[in-house]
């Protein structure tokens, strides 16, 4: 069952549908209050990606998931379980690229593509700067291996008491971005190994590429990168900083996503 | 009176404290850092004011902040126990564990993330450790599933294609002794064969058991105290009297309590002590049998003539794969007696041997349970 193994949450009362999909690091809760804003009029879908948050660790499948493409045949399959048409597609990080796969896959299913601090590429080379050397992508991934302990106590689910934000208490009981560090790690070296540079001129897909400043992960340069290669795309730099604009500064990302669909 | 402490400098327990002290500002900047953790990075308090906390921390560990703490610290508010490396100014790391957590104002906003951190270098080489020792007791285990895999093929092999066969051969002896005319040599060929079928129907029980006992499973009795034990030995004794018709066999049988034992496996230990007789023992002294309950025990002993067993080799004796001198045509695996062992510790009882030039005798004992 699709919904199952990707805890498809949905809600929200529009007949247009918005799908958010997290990136690597976390789970649907990074969009949690983006997409609440959006639950008036649209019909908001939360997932989380096989491996994160609370979806089905029985459903990975290390071959399945080596590529980007595995994950964006799973967005495939629940816009098709769902009927989705004409949608508009929200991805964060990774998860834009994984949407721009989903939309070639099946076309029709989404119109609109939003991609937050998307990268196509992470390496450099000769005539692209993705930000990182291969050198560097191969320490993160030890630094992954190597924090096994630390980062799975960290990242294990956790119960909080919250005193600043008791609306998360109550409405998340039990974890945040809980992974699994196996398939972290999986996800980690399928992100920054991934190179999708010659899906961008596929999209037909009306696109919003949202850059934030001082992101390490995904660069300005990348972001015009990408905007330069899609062919309908639209640009803009966020007054956000690092790489997760959604948690720090949800009104700002709501209200350019509004903007433009 | 004792002399009052003097009050504790806060400004001083803030700067050289025995942690790192860090403030973010909500740009990820560092806001105010102590001197402990300028020193460990080392630089001044004043010189990383206003960097980027990126800057002091190992590449791996910048983008796992970006991918993983930003975004729980700004869900939940903290994170604990976070394993990091950081990033001094001559290049080298030092490993650190920190707590961090993020200061609101009033109406919510954010101020600063606070972290404390502390030196790790000890933990963090014996989580190393407790890495590398789970990444070899994981391929070890994978070894392991591969050799049970292995040893699952080995028993059903032994069981089903070593005595399907055997089966066949029995069944075609059986039809050309009923059923077709046969000389007078050609029925004493026959009835050897017979014997030689059963000695290998033996050896591949035995087998077995070694396989199940040694490699997994052990021995599993099925106990039944209401069936009488002595038609099941007499019926050992017939058996090896068809096998071996030249030896006299004395059996003498006084079972007079039940006993409460698998009788499959004690006729099992009987034929495998009268075969050790007849392989080992003089061929001109009769072997005899003898079963009798009493004392609240079960005893079973199988004596023969012939030459001692020599002191070193009787410790020996039920270890697997021992073979002692025998006729080529008699050798087997050496796993009879190592079996009737088995048998006989899985009844709570006990084996022994004695050894000298009048006889060799093997004695088995087990209590009788009321």
């Amino acid at each position: 069952m699709v919904f199952k193994r990707n805890n498809v949450m949905i809600s929200g009362e529009g007949t247009r549908s918005i799908l958010f999909s997290h990136g690597f690091g976390c789970d649907q809760h990074m969009w949690t209050e983006v997409a609440r804003t959006f639950e008036r009029d649209f019909r908001v879908i939360l997932f989380d990606h096989v491996g994160a948050g609370r979806s089905d660790l029985t459903a990975y499948n290390s071959a399945k998931y080596a590529t980007l493409q595995g994950y964006a045949d799973d967005v495939v399959e629940i816009g098709r379980e769902l009927g989705l048409a004409d949608a508009i597609f929200v991805g964060h990080s990774v998860s834009a690229m994984i949407g721009a796969l989903a939309s070639v896959k099946a076309p029709g299913m989404f119109s609109e593509l939003v991609m937050v601090g998307p990268s196509p590429c992470y390496i450099d080379s000769d005539d692209y700067t993705g930000g990182f050397s291969r050198d560097q992508v191969l320490e993160l991934l030890d630094f992954l291996a190597d924090n096994h302990l630390g980062w799975s106590a960290a990242m294990a689910p956790a119960i909080m008491g919250n005193a600043d934000r008791p609306e998360l208490s109550t409405t998340l009981e039990n974890s945040f971005c809980a992974t699994d560090p196996e398939i972290a790690r999986e996800f980690a070296k399928v992100t920054f190994l991934s190179d999708n540079r010659a899906d961008l001129s596929s999209i037909v897909a009306r696109t919003l590429i949202l850059q934030c400043r001082d992101d390490i992960i995904a660069p300005q340069c990348v972001g015009e990168y990408v905007h330069e290669h899609i062919p309908n795309s639209q640009f803009r730099l966020l007054n956000a900083t690092g790489h997760c604009p959604n948690l720090s500064a949800p009104d700002e990302v709501a209200a350019a996503i509004r903007e433009f669909v | 009176m004792s002399e009052r402490p003097p009050a504790e400098d806060f400004e001083d327990l803030y700067e050289n404290a025995p942690c790192g002290y860090l403030s973010l500002a909500p740009d990820g900047h560092i806001a105010k850092a102590n001197k402990t953790l300028a020193d460990w990075v080392g630089t001044s308090s004043e010189a990383l004011l206003g960097t980027p906390f990126h800057a002091i921390l190992t590449f791996g560990g910048r983008i796992a902040y970006e991918t993983h703490l930003a975004p729980l610290l700004r869900l939940q508010g903290f994170v604990n126990e976070l394993a990091f490396e950081l990033l001094r100014s001559d290049g080298t790391k030092i490993p650190i564990i920190a707590n961090a957590t993020e200061k609101r104002n009033a109406e919510g906003r954010h101020c600063f993330t606070r972290i404390t951190l502390f030196k790790a270098v000890e933990r963090r080489s014996y989580e190393r450790g407790l890495i590398d020792a789970r990444n070899q007791a994981q391929v070890a285990v994978g070894a392991g599933l591969e050799t049970a895999a292995l040893r699952e093929q080995f028993i059903a092999v032994l069981g089903h294609d070593l005595r399907n066969p055997l089966s066949a051969l029995a069944a075609g002896i059986g039809l050309l002794e009923r059923k077709e005319p046969l000389s007078e040599r050609g029925r004493t060929i026959v009835a050897e064969m017979h014997g030689s079928i059963a000695r290998a129907n033996a050896l591949v029980a035995n087998l077995l058991d070694f396989a199940r006992g040694r490699l997994g499973g052990g021995l599993t009795l099925s106990r039944d105290a209401d069936q009488p034990l002595t038609p099941v030995l007499e019926q050992v004794v017939t058996e090896i009297r068809a096998i071996a018709p030249e030896r006299e066999i004395v059996a003498s049988f006084a079972i007079a309590q039940p006993v409460n034992c698998d009788r499959g496996r004690i006729a099992q230990l009987a034929s495998n002590l009268l075969a050790n007789a007849v392989a080992h023992g003089a061929a001109d002294i009769p072997i005899s049998i003898a079963a009798m309950t009493g004392a609240n025990l079960l005893t079973i002993s199988v004596s023969n003539g012939g030459s001692t067993i020599p002191e070193e080799a009787r410790e020996q004796l039920f270890q697997p794969f021992f073979r002692g001198a025998v006729r080529k045509s008699q050798q087997g695996l050496g796993l009879g007696l190592f079996i009737v062992n088995e048998i006989a510790k899985a009844h709570g009882g006990t084996m022994n041997v004695s050894s000298t030039e009048d006889e060799t005798r093997f004695t088995f004992s087990m209590p009788l349970i009321a």
